[in-house]
């Protein structure tokens, strides 16, 4: 098909799958998740009865149908929460159980208690919830028109928008003024193990096993609601079968209903949802809907941009402040404009609170300004590639919420990119394939890439770590990184190992517990391995100072001579006849702590909410892609046949994991962009609430050739041992999927006018080939 | 209900009185501790659940070895059955599958890993061709929401070049399997025979141990792989009669001779070997290319036909085909059997000719060779619920006339349609852009679909022409071009 210019760097790089004990255990079956745990003697299980429809007040409750199924089956209410019936936590809006009035379908209502989960199950459906029903709004631009707002909307704005905007026959220099509207539909997570807890009473407290991203979170989340301590809560993650944001806030309430239930039983009580519950009673990627306006010169250059973001946030806050904050942000996508506006505003509806998902926000946005391009492009004649290059984030620009770019790589992989693929060779390709095929139709899209990295809620950006080093030379290391498939506990595992100098079959990465490393932050925003990799380094580096200081007394030697390596004390870079196992058997004798706590913040962020000023990120991840469609004009059904990564990943403290992180996350991303449906009906009600109704990416899908190229020569100073985040970053390359579908459908119709309609699916296709111009 | 049951679990003999009706998937993880085998979406569609079953083959000259989901499968189904979980497959250690996972990092979260690991033991173990695609193909059942597909594709590929020279005969290749550790000695050396039945007739044969009629009922099951998706947690007291595991019904033969042959299919025949048996492919030449099409591999290998058809969706895809196969009916029960059309089988949504304890029997076709074409518009291209389908057969006399033409369609419907008008417009013409547009416009108004998840009325009628224009186009090639017909 073509010739490669450059050979990929992934090749280069050693994908060394080493030992990986926890990769062969899952492969193996071995792994236990949640509900893979031996069951307590007296355990109850529980089931969830959610609300009957979308809106609804008046609300009675009647569970003589579940008492009769069996007699010993426990119905718990709002009235039985000891604490406060409170999950929010921007805004105390989301009550755990529903009392009185219920505000989107699928809300908890009750809790179900029965010796088995097939019993818990059956009682639940026979719960009878009956009550006054309420209008359903569903759309966040009625809520928007009804004055249903969560919060204030948030407004950020840069440099003289008027006079962006001022057209060339008024004395200004815009040439084009391009303006649409961009719908982009929700997302489910399918996490492959649902939402789940255990909770069990142990010496006065409880213990809670939860499938959480945040044990911190649930510890006080719990607490709130049972009216006790934190101290007498332990909160423990084991790995967990996928999370994606989907567990980041919306694993509490499950874990809070557990806790609930062991806390009134004094049993042990497990809850796991059905994956029909979860889908049904859990947030998605929020879908929004946005106005754009883009403002050309005649160069092409982006003169002025405005959006306003209809972020439809569902019945409840959760955290959409936080996620339309990351929507601002981006609002630019990798694009220098000097003149901005972007507006949020999070809309109440009757829809289950929409939550963190992968991108958190970014997505949208850059969707949004990923359709301005695309509309520009239409409009100039300008090919979009041209537009895009001209207007990429150059070194020392600012952001228009006035961050200053600084090692800006956005042109980098870009350019990397269109060397792989020249612009004409792509041009000719495309051409020539449509030419000679009548019934099919083929398109390509570009999409750069500059994907802020720390939690847009300043104060979470901090974590802590506990290492110990064992008598005999092991070590465990605990962090407040929750495993969820991203490999964290792999990069943890390799900064001690590195840093302690020694074998990585030393190294033990423990589970998640809140009474080992406390008031951790949620793993999410990508953050897990920088923040949680800072501070295992922190406190290995803490163990390290003393070792080598007890060595240098111990061999006599000045403490600036000697290192750690290869599971020896260096001396001069030499091996000094000291061993590792030795150094700390010695050392202990010698009453050294051999333990250490690492705490990490961190460094350089600021961010003035007042003004919509600051520097909120610690650094941004760059990249590219070129993803190429094919279109069947005659099915009206299309399919992805190639497509092209360059990726800034600084140096990857593990490129196998990097490389699964792209694939997967750009994976996601095309799944958000053309195939997944999150289908709810007027009422409130999700219909695609199956896995068979809710179809998701599979193999076939995915089976075309990917290319990643990591960029080299770039080790990132921000970050632990060089590295950049690499979880949320590549979602976007997905988005190119979208553009590529459309070009292939714009072949197919030459001089039509593109739409915004994501998910790009077979329907929409059809429309676009049997309507007008 | 209870039920006395004897199967072999990875190699082991197990005797136990068992609910019949119990998820298999629930059984390993609450009873036999075995919680390798996952619990994902409990419908079949995501493959963490999958483990290999051991059973008769079609021509009960030996075994063969299935993936099936275990949270589609009846516990009572495994009564001289034979199962291996993931388990049982690494009962040495990691094998060769799961290291060629292991080396791509193709396990990330791992939830889903151990059902694509079973996967790909299986695609060694079947028959069937064992290059790439193929390799690839055999996962097309798991869901897998970390990797992106691309490292377990790697693995798969990786696996089928090292395994190139596998034996086609099973016993053989089983062997080499052993030797090389995709399966441990040991286990392999249970694989190549099956345990008796606790029960003398076999499952459903057995007399209950309470001796009272079944509370629940007896609902026949095909291979259960619908019935599970709408009963995920079936009452104690049901007791399905397993018509899928009758050996006296599993069976494809052709009947008479010269123009009124005909081929019988029995109501414990799957998908799979429907798709597998030359005589249907004489029947319909390339109708085994549409098999991907169709569920997943491991629902296929499980799904019966007369369950497709008895289910009686208007999408069922099965259904569409054997329509336009111009398939009839032999319905039997206690009452008696009686033969009809399918055609006539559907009395309205999800209503069907069955009554009392009646099953269908044995599904008829036609012998006679005939141009057939199958078509599909879904979401996913691969395991996915149509929203419209089509088929469409037909003769072609000496004269160049099309002759005996059918057209089916489902999804735009309360019931899977014979779309008669848009026959009638072809039959006996010569295929022409004038005749398939009559016919496109014919079947535009003889059909009335409703809006839902899976696509609007519009949708439906608009994607139906265009699905019947693909037709002419597939049996006619190059006899016009999709500009035409659409124009």
């Amino acid at each position: 098909m073509k010739d490669r210019s450059a050979p990929s760097a992934l090749a280069a790089v050693r994908f060394d799958p080493g030992d990986r004990p926890e990769s062969l255990r899952n492969l193996t079956g071995a792994t236990k998740y949640l509900d893979d745990l031996p069951e307590p003697a007296n355990l109850l299980h529980a089931a969830v009865v959610p609300s009957p429809s979308g809106h609804g007040r008046r609300m009675r409750v009647d569970a003589s149908k579940a008492r009769e199924l069996d007699p010993s089956v426990v119905v718990l209410l709002a009235a039985s929460i000891p604490g406060e019936n409170q999950m929010g936590t921007a805004v105390d809006d989301e009550p755990l159980l529903a009392d009185g009035e219920w505000h989107y379908a699928g809300q908890p209502v009750a809790l179900v208690l029965a010796s088995s989960k097939r019993l818990a199950r059956a009682a639940a459906a026979l719960v009878r919830v009956t009550g006054e029903e309420l209008p359903v709004v569903t759309d966040p631009r009625e809520a928007f028109a009804r004055g249903e707002l969560i919060l204030k909307p948030r407004v950020q704005s840069s440099g003289d928008l008027a006079g962006a905007f001022r057209a060339e026959a008024e004395g200004g220099k815009a040439r084009w003024i391009v303006e649409g509207r961009a719908e982009s539909d929700g997302q489910e997570h399918v996490y492959l193990e649902t939402q789940g807890a255990i909770a069990e009473p142990v010496d006065g407290g409880l213990r809670v096993v939860s499938g959480t991203q945040a044990p911190s979170g649930v510890q006080k989340a719990v607490a709130r609601v049972l009216g006790v301590p934190m101290r007498e809560l332990e909160v423990e993650a084991m790995r967990l079968g996928g999370a994606f944001g989907g567990k980041e806030d919306q694993a509490a309430p499950w874990a809070a209903l557990a806790a609930l239930g062991a806390y009134v039983t004094g049993r042990p009580v497990k809850l796991v949802l059905s994956r029909r519950d979860d889908m049904r009673m859990t947030g998605k990627r929020h879908p929004y809907s946005t106005d754009f306006r883009l403002a050309l010169d005649a160069e092409g250059n982006f003169l002025g941009l405005e959006l306003d973001f209809y972020q439809n946030a569902g019945a409840a806050c959760d955290l959409s402040p936080a996620i339309i904050a990351r929507s601002l942000y981006h609002a630019a996508g990798a694009y220098r404009i000097p003149a901005v506006r972007a507006a949020g505003y999070m809309c109440r509806t009757n829809l289950p609170p929409f939550t963190a998902f992968r991108g958190f926000g970014a997505p949208q946005a850059i969707w949004a300004m990923e359709a301005a391009v695309s509309k520009a492009a239409e409009a100039t004649g300008i090919p979009a590639l041209e537009l895009q290059r001209r207007n990429l984030l150059r070194e020392g620009d600012l952001t228009h919420y006035g961050m200053k770019m600084e090692d800006c790589r956005a042109g980098r992989p870009f350019e990397l990119l269109l060397s792989r693929n020249p612009a004409a060779r792509l041009e000719a390709e495309i051409e020539d394939f449509n030419a000679s095929h009548a019934d099919r139709k083929r398109g390509s899209w570009v999409i750069p890439l500059a994907f802020g990295v720390s939690f847009t809620k300043l104060m979470m950006n901090q974590g802590g770590a506990l290492v110990h080093v064992f008598s005999d030379g092991s070590v465990s290391v605990s962090t407040g990184a929750v495993e969820m498939g991203q490999g964290v506990g792999r990069k943890v595992l390799v900064v001690a190992a590195r840093t302690l100098g020694i074998p990585e079959d030393l190294v033990r990465i423990e589970r998640t517990r809140t009474a080992t490393v406390a008031n951790t932050m949620p793993t999410a925003a990508s953050t897990g391995s920088d923040i949680n990799g800072a501070a295992a380094l922190a406190a290995c580096e803490e163990i390290r100072k003393r070792l080598l200081a007890f060595a240098a007394t111990f061999l006599g030697a000045p403490d600036n001579e000697l290192s750690l390596g290869n599971g020896l004390v260096l001396r001069g870079g030499r091996d000094s006849g000291l061993a590792w196992k030795d150094l700390v058997a010695k050392a202990h004798e010698a009453r050294v702590d051999l333990s250490a706590h690492g705490f990490y913040a961190t460094p350089g962020l600021s961010y003035d909410m007042q003004a919509e000023r600051g520097s909120p990120f610690a650094y941004h991840v760059y990249g590219a892609a070129l993803v190429v469609a094919e279109l069947d004009t005659l099915r009206g059904s299309s399919r992805i046949v190639r497509a092209d990564l360059v990726h800034d990943g600084g140096v990857p403290i593990d490129a196998l994991v990097d490389r699964g992180q792209i694939e997967g996350a750009f994976a996601q991303g095309l799944g958000w962009a053309i195939l997944e449906d999150l289908v709810y009906g007027k009422d409130g009600k999700l219909l695609s609430d199956t896995l068979s109704t809710y179809k998701l990416p599979d193999m076939r899908f995915m089976d075309f050739p990917i290319d990643i190229e990591l960029l080299d020569d770039a080790a990132n100073p921000k970050a632990v041992l060089g590295s950049k985040a690499v979880g949320e970053p590549p979602f976007q390359y997905g988005i190119a999927g979208y553009f590529a579908v459309l070009e292939a459908l714009k072949a197919a119709r030459p001089g039509k006018a593109g739409f915004f309609d994501l998910p790009l699916t077979q329907e929409k296709a059809l429309d676009f080939l049997d309507g007008g111009n | 209900m209870l039920k006395s049951l004897r199967f072999r679990l990875n190699g082991k003999l197990v005797e136990i009185e068992g609910r019949e009706e119990q998820p298999v998937l629930d059984w390993l993880r609450e009873e036999a501790g075995l919680t390798g085998t996952r619990e994902g979406c409990r419908e079949g569609d995501c493959g963490a659940c999958l483990a290999l079953l051991g059973r008769r083959n079609l021509e009960g000259t030996g075994i063969e070895w299935v993936s099936a989901a275990t949270c589609l499968l009846a516990l009572g189904e495994l009564d001289g059955r034979a199962l291996v979980t993931v388990e049982g497959l690494a009962g040495e250690g990691p094998t060769p599958v799961m290291k060629a996972l292991h080396v791509e990092n193709a396990s990330q979260c791992g939830f889903c890993s151990p059902g694509v690991a079973v996967a790909l033991s299986h695609f060694l173990l079947a028959e069937g061709p064992r290059d790439e695609a193929a390799a690839v193909a055999s996962v097309e059942g798991n869901l897998c929401r970390c990797t992106g597909y691309a490292s377990i594709g790697r693995a798969a590929r990786a696996l089928s070049s090292d395994f190139s020279g596998l034996p086609l005969d099973f016993p053989t290749r089983l062997a080499a399997l052993a030797a090389r550790g995709v399966i441990p000695p040991a286990l392999a050396a249970t694989m190549q025979d099956l345990p008796e039945p606790a029960s003398a007739g076999g499952p459903g044969g057995s007399p209950p141990l309470g001796g009272s009629p079944p509370l629940g009922g007896s609902p026949p099951l095909g291979g259960g792989t619908d019935w599970y998706v709408r009963n995920t947690d079936p009452a104690p007291g049901l007791s399905p009669r397993f018509v899928g595991r009758d050996p006296e019904l599993r069976f494809i033969e052709t009947r008479g001779s010269g123009e009124g042959a005909t081929v019988a299919l029995g109501a414990g025949v799957t998908v799979a070997d429907f798709f597998a048996s030359k005589a249907v492919r004489a029947i319909a030449p390339g109708i085994e290319r549409f098999e991907v099409l169709v569920a997943s591999p491991h629902i296929r290998a499980r799904a019966t036909l007369a369950g497709n058809v008895a289910n009686a969706s208007p999408v069922a895809d099965l259904t569409a085909m054997l329509l336009a196969l111009d398939a009839r009916l032999v319905l039997s029960g206690a009452s008696g059997a009686r033969e009809l059309p399918l055609a006539d089988f559907f009395l309205g949504y999800k209503k069907t000719a069955l009554d009392g304890d009646a099953i269908i029997e044995t599904i008829l076709l036609p012998a006679a060779p005939r141009a057939f074409s199958f078509e599909k518009a879904a979401r996913r291209e691969r395991l996915d619920i149509a929203a419209v389908n089509t088929a469409l057969s037909l003769a072609v006399d000496s004269g160049g006339a099309m002759r005996g033409v059918i057209v089916s369609a489902g999804g735009v419907g309360p019931v899977p349609l014979r779309l008669r008008k848009a026959a009638a417009a072809l039959e006996g013409r010569k295929p022409s852009v004038a005749a398939f547009r009559e016919a496109m416009l014919a079947a535009r108004d003889e059909v009335a679909p409703i809006s839902d998840v899976r696509g609007s009325a519009e949708f439906r009628k608009r994607v139906l022409g265009r699905l019947l224009a693909a037709h002419a186009l597939r049996l006619f090639p190059g006899a016009f071009t999709a500009e035409e017909l659409l124009a």
